[in-house]
């Protein structure tokens, strides 16, 4: 078997869910074939088991141990040997088969998320995505795992209504139609059984969320009550899905019968039919063993191919839902991505230049720490992100922002996410090793790794994992808590060492004193690189060599803290409401747990006093 | 902490009172499929007979009765399929109603110390994940099982009535069927498991994938997750090739001893049938018994395969049945709303202190703040004030009476601990709001919305309080959840409160609406306040330090200030900042 996946799951068209199919099939065409061949060998030797049966009756059985008996039976266990092997391969081919269309698919998926950018999340639901790796690209895999199957069981088929034919015109006609209009009647039953099927399987899906939703509430259940309404309507749902499942028991019991009913009422006739001929001589005892054993053999192609029709009709539904993702278009500046891709004419603009928004009058100097301050955090971040074309909210502002004069749009988003990096503020961070995760663009050395660390004061991180930096993050790093997580992104967002750095509040989730000290440490660490801090904190602005504050989307001021504290009257009193707000305060003088004026409120943090025991880390 | 599973003996006490309890209905489920397998059996059996007849000459009207019989039998057959395969899959359904209505309510009587050291992801894993994967073991695989067992061992009996001297022939296969198999089920749970863990790893990157896709674009990481998926995918592969490596012996195994019966059946038959010990009608059935009795058996395999697979999840829902309580209801009524802590220690592992004999007398009515280094034990503290932990050395009490003696519901009127962590249930707002105070009336509900500034957007909404919300429904903003949170408390009215840094995570957007909402709350009651912030301290009317586990200083802010000791440095040090 080739290993899988390959390097390149390859372009598929887009057009329709048939044209997929058809794409996928001509991919792993050999395997196709080679699949379907051992279908039909392995079809031809189960259908020859009641033939050489039927011989032995004939010829072997009455005379002893003969040489004739001798020799049906090592053909018996030829064939029968025949049947094992191409069992056996025909399996390994038809999960191969299976495999190579999944996984394909399932790659194409995990691909083109990788390069949209927002628009995927803009554009569809999380869980739909995930959905179709999940079950919709193993749904395209089981159209290849039976199509082998299938074209081996009609190949029988047609061979053996024929042997039938050749031995009696009745039951060859019996077969080629009377057998598919038994299958015409138990497809019409199978209809309704899906339905309710359906309706099971979504009370069912319904009754999961409530379970999870009830177990993820469960802290709050039990410290403010309530339990008894939620287990109350778990069960409600419980019985529910229960009483849709007996309904399909019902129909599926049914079905169960007739599919009894029916091959046993063909089975009674060729017997009757047989037997009749049987006595008049027309055909051997051992003929009528063969006409049973076929009779009993015939159902199992009828089987696979009402199998095969439901599995393509879901595999189409399946590749629908596949297609709704991998049109999405890519609004992402992935590296791997080439001018020509974006046809953009691949302008450069030279290194250590200035950062220039038209829009909002905001010039960034190279080589500068500015921090951008307003009323409104949302209308910084939402300049700090169009400096960086992130998003596909900005893509049209492309030409209205210009590095060294260029406008964006000529760089090409590839180049723009090479050169200004932005790293917003609600940290995203992915599975995988500390170090990987930190150092995503693989040359920082161990050394530089730890001073980055430092910089977002994340020692703190590297301590709570047993093996430190080569600890294991978990999902959506869910094990640290949020301060953790919002100082493990920015030293990740250091590491990456571009030109322009913009930092969206990347200090609003730790206490005031390690903001204080990740204030000081960033400034160091990115002194004489151009850098942009969306912050309104008092701490972190009186670090940055410039301080630009906007308000109704137009820069109104620019200095130092200080300059603008004490600067022009207008500006001044702007600047001062925003940065020297307090919190309001209650008149009873209740504490105001979240002023904004960040104060060193926690001295005792010593860096690395750390005897606590990790599970207190996770609450808080 | 690690939630429990359950052990061999523990599984098998369970899985065997299951059935027991059940008794009635698989007794009725086996009776019919019995009944319908015997059945089943009528078609060989008349073939035989019509081959010898054939042979020795016989009539039209032998064939047409022997043909009505067969008829007869299909019918009955069916009409017994139909009874006993809906009576099977109700049971199936039954009993996995059960076992999950079970699991949710043993889970949401979890001890409060263990859900909150627990954590959810591993309760979230038990309720979906096992719980689906034991689904198809219940509802199908246990009634499958009783089937398949049932109709082989008829179909030999019927063999050993018709010629049991040919029938021996029929075991020849048996030894390597059952080497095989055994071969395989020893390894095969293991396989599959590791495929699921696969595919569940390859889900969690694509989730990741498409959460972060903005964090991705900004940092270049496509090429890092296309590797990753790639990744995935080749341990699944692996998985996958390695459960196909049993199965590549398996299937020749078992498909070998299927066919040297019949083969040992024909050879051994018309030896037989020489010394006159059988008819080649007898020879005939049981050959055609060979050929039919391949399908229960393979079917069998199959689901013993799923049901060792079940079992490792079953394991896992009816371990957290042997979780034991946390505390024993007592007598006593508290006499006041007086809250003290006498000498508390607590260690998450045993001979480790977290705190080291904590004394803490709140006086009714005050704000107490709570400062010192991360890792001194603050939350710790905050959670034996609050009743969640019972203490392993000291005691706290309300009005006398130590809170770990009271039952739950009353702990709740007492004292409630306010963390930073919300969760919108899916359900209606007013469903969200009604489990703190199940008699509340809507009028009610809304003057605790009203408290905490939330009756204007709540009522704004189409549907007001009965707005679905949580998954599926309308996403609330972090600080409308927080402030549903905030209207459970004033619903609930416990007279102390112990808030852990409640919104120090918040957007500071957030958390300047939230103020005004939170101070409502906290009118008229007694406060312990867990916080990082000074200013919090500043404005309490006593301040306690704690660090290493000991409170070092307590007083009024002013005093401490003045007594010129550790949170007097601090406090300079700040000012002078």
């Amino acid at each position: 078997m080739r290993p899988l996946p390959s390097a390149h799951p390859g372009t598929p068209p887009l057009t329709s869910a048939p044209a997929y199919l058809w794409w996928v099939a001509r991919r792993q065409g050999r395997l196709v074939l080679g699949g379907a061949a051992v279908g039909v060998v392995a079809a031809v030797s189960q259908a020859a088991m009641p033939f050489l049966l039927g011989r032995l009756v004939d010829t072997g059985l009455s005379d002893g141990l003969s040489r004739s008996l001798l020799v049906g039976c090592l053909l018996l266990l030829a064939v029968g040997l025949v049947q094992v092997v191409a069992n056996v391969v025909g399996h390994r081919l038809e999960v191969e088969n299976w495999l190579r269309a999944a996984f394909r698919t399932s790659q194409l998926v995990g691909h083109h998320v990788s390069r949209t950018g927002d628009a995927v999340t803009a554009e569809l639901p999380t869980g739909e995505v995930v959905a179709t790796v999940a079950s919709d690209s193993l749904r395209v895999g089981e159209v290849f795992f039976v199509a082998a199957r299938f074209i081996g069981g009609v190949v029988a088929y047609v061979m053996v209504a024929f042997l039938l034919l050749n031995s009696s015109v009745t039951l060859g006609v019996a077969v080629l139609v009377g057998l598919p209009a038994v299958a015409a009647v138990l497809a019409l039953l199978v209809r309704p059984l899906q339905r309710r099927q359906s309706v099971q399987r979504e009370a069912a899906g319904r009754l999961t969320t409530l379970g999870a939703d009830t177990v993820s509430g469960l802290r709050i259940l039990r410290g403010i009550g309530g339990e008894e309404v939620f287990t109350a309507r778990y069960r409600e749902q419980s019985q529910a899905v229960r009483r849709a499942g007996v309904r399909v028991a019902h129909t599926q019991s049914l079905l169960d019968a007739m599919q009894t009913l029916l091959p046993g009422l063909f089975l009674a006739a060729v017997v009757w039919f047989g037997a009749r001929l049987a006595i008049t001589g027309e055909i051997t005892p051992g003929q009528l063993v063969t006409f049973y054993g076929y009779a009993a053999f015939l159902t199992e192609p009828l089987t696979a191919a009402t199998q095969a029709v439901q599995v393509m009709t879901r595999a189409l539904v399946g590749v629908k839902k596949i297609l709704r993702v991998l049109r999405v278009p890519v609004t992402g500046g992935d590296p791997e991505n080439l001018p020509s891709d974006e046809g953009v004419r691949g302008s450069t603009a030279s290194a250590g230049a200035d950062l220039v928004d038209i829009t909002s009058g905001l010039v960034l100097h190279a080589g500068r720490v500015t921090a951008l301050v307003s009323a409104d955090p949302d209308e910084t971040a939402r300049i700090a992100t169009r400096v960086g074309l992130l998003g596909r909210e900005h893509l049209q502002d492309a030409p209205r922002v210009t590095l060294g004069g260029v406008p964006l749009d000529e760089l090409g988003l590839a180049e723009v996410r090479r050169r200004i990096v932005v790293a917003e503020s609600t940290p995203q961070l992915f599975t995988g090793v500390l170090r990987d995760e930190l150092d995503v663009r693989d040359h920082a050395r161990g050394e530089v790794l730890m001073r980055a660390l430092a910089t977002a004061d994340a020692g703190d991180v590297l301590d709570s994992l047993p093996d430190g930096l080569d600890g294991l993050v978990a999902e959506k790093g869910r094990s640290f808590s949020g301060g953790q997580r919002q100082r493990v992104a920015l030293a990740r967002a250091l590491l990456t060492e571009p030109e322009v750095l913009v930092l969206v509040e990347p200090t609003s989730a730790v206490d005031a004193h390690t903001e204080a000290r990740i204030a000081q440490r960033l400034a160091q660490a990115r002194s004489g690189r151009t850098t942009v801090i969306v912050s309104a904190s008092p701490l972190v602005l009186d670090r940055v060599d410039d301080v630009v504050l906007v308000a109704d989307g137009v820069v109104q001021g620019r200095g130092t803290h200080r300059e603008l504290l004490d600067g022009d009257a207008r500006v001044a009193a702007l600047y001062r409401a925003v940065v020297s707000r307090t919190g309001p305060q209650t008149s009873n003088g209740a504490p105001a747990t979240g002023t904004v004026i960040p104060r060193p409120a926690t001295p005792f943090t010593h860096e690395h006093h750390r005897e606590e025991d990790p599970r207190e880390a996770a609450h808080r | 902490m690690k939630l429990p599973i359950a052990d061999g003996p523990m599984l098998r006490e369970h899985t065997g009172r299951l059935l027991r309890t059940n008794r009635r209905g698989l007794g009725k489920v086996l009776a019919l499929h019995t009944l319908a397998a015997t059945t089943g059996l009528a078609g060989p059996w008349l073939l035989g007979r019509m081959v010898d007849a054939v042979a020795q000459g016989t009539t039209t009207t032998f064939v047409d009765q022997a043909v009505l019989l067969l008829v007869v039998a299909v019918l009955a057959q069916t009409v017994l399929i139909r009874y006993a395969q809906r009576a099977a899959m109700i049971l199936g359904e039954t009993v996995f109603a059960t076992l999950r209505e079970q699991f949710i309510g043993t889970v949401t009587r979890l001890p409060l110390s263990t859900v909150e050291r627990a954590g959810t992801g591993d309760l979230v894993g038990r309720t979906t994940n096992d719980i689906d994967r034991v689904q198809h073991s219940v509802r199908f695989g246990v009634p499958r099982v009783l089937v398949t067992t049932a109709t082989i061992v008829l179909t030999l009996v019927a063999a050993f009535v018709v010629n049991a001297a040919v029938a021996v022939a029929m075991l020849v296969g048996v030894p390597l069927l059952l080497a095989t198999t055994l071969w395989y089920l020893r390894r095969a749970p293991a396989g599959y498991l590791r495929e699921s863990a696969a595919y569940a790893t390859l889900n969690g990157t694509i989730t990741e994938s498409v959460e972060g896709a903005r964090t991705i674009d900004a940092l270049g990481l496509g090429p890092r997750r296309r590797a990753r998926v790639d990744d995935d995918l080749r341990e699944a592969f692996a998985a996958e090739s390695y459960t196909l490596r049993l199965r590549t012996v398996l299937f020749p195994g078992v498909d070998l001893s299927f066919i040297l019966p019949i083969i040992a059946v024909v050879a051994w038959g018309a030896y037989l049938i020489s010394t006159g010990g059988a008819t080649i009608g007898a020879v005939t059935t049981i050959a055609l018994y060979a050929l039919q009795i391949i399908h229960p058996i393979g079917e069998l395999i199959f689901w013993l395969d799923e049901i060792q697979v079940g079992a490792t999840s079953l394991a896992r829902i009816i371990g957290v049945d042997s979780v034991r309580p946390d505390r024993e209801t007592r007598e006593g009524i508290p006499s006041d709303e007086h809250v003290v802590a006498q000498d508390v220690r607590y260690a998450y592992r045993e001979g480790h202190d977290v705190l080291h004999g904590i004394g803490l007398d709140l006086r009714v009515g005050e704000r107490l703040a709570v400062v010192g280094p991360s890792g001194a034990g603050k939350s710790t503290l905050g959670r034996m004030l609050a009743g969640i932990h019972p203490p392993t050395g000291g005691r706290v009490t309300v009005g006398e009476v130590p809170l770990i003696d009271l039952p739950l519901e009353e702990l709740r009127g007492h004292v409630a601990l306010v963390t930073q962590e919300h969760h919108v249930f899916v359900g209606t707002i007013e469903q969200n709001l009604r489990l703190a105070k199940i008699s509340a009336d809507d009028e009610e509900l809304l003057r605790a919305l009203e408290a905490v500034d939330a009756k204007e957007w709540v009522t704004a909404l189409p549907d007001g309080l009965m707005t679905a919300v949580g998954s599926g429904g309308l996403t609330l903003t972090p600080a409308q959840a927080q402030q549903v949170a905030l209207a459970r408390l004033v619903l609930l009215d416990p007279h102390t409160l112990v808030l852990d840094e409640a919104t120090s995570l918040l957007d500071p957007r957030a958390a300047r609406h939230l103020e005004r909402s939170l101070s409502a709350v906290l009118e008229g009651r007694t406060v312990v306040a867990i916080a990082h912030r000074l200013q919090t301290a500043h404005d309490a009317d006593r301040v306690a330090v704690v660090d290493g586990g000991r409170i070092t200083e307590i007083g009024p802010h002013d005093e401490l200030v003045a007594a010129g000791g550790g949170y007097a440095d601090l406090w300079h040090s700040w000012q002078h900042d």
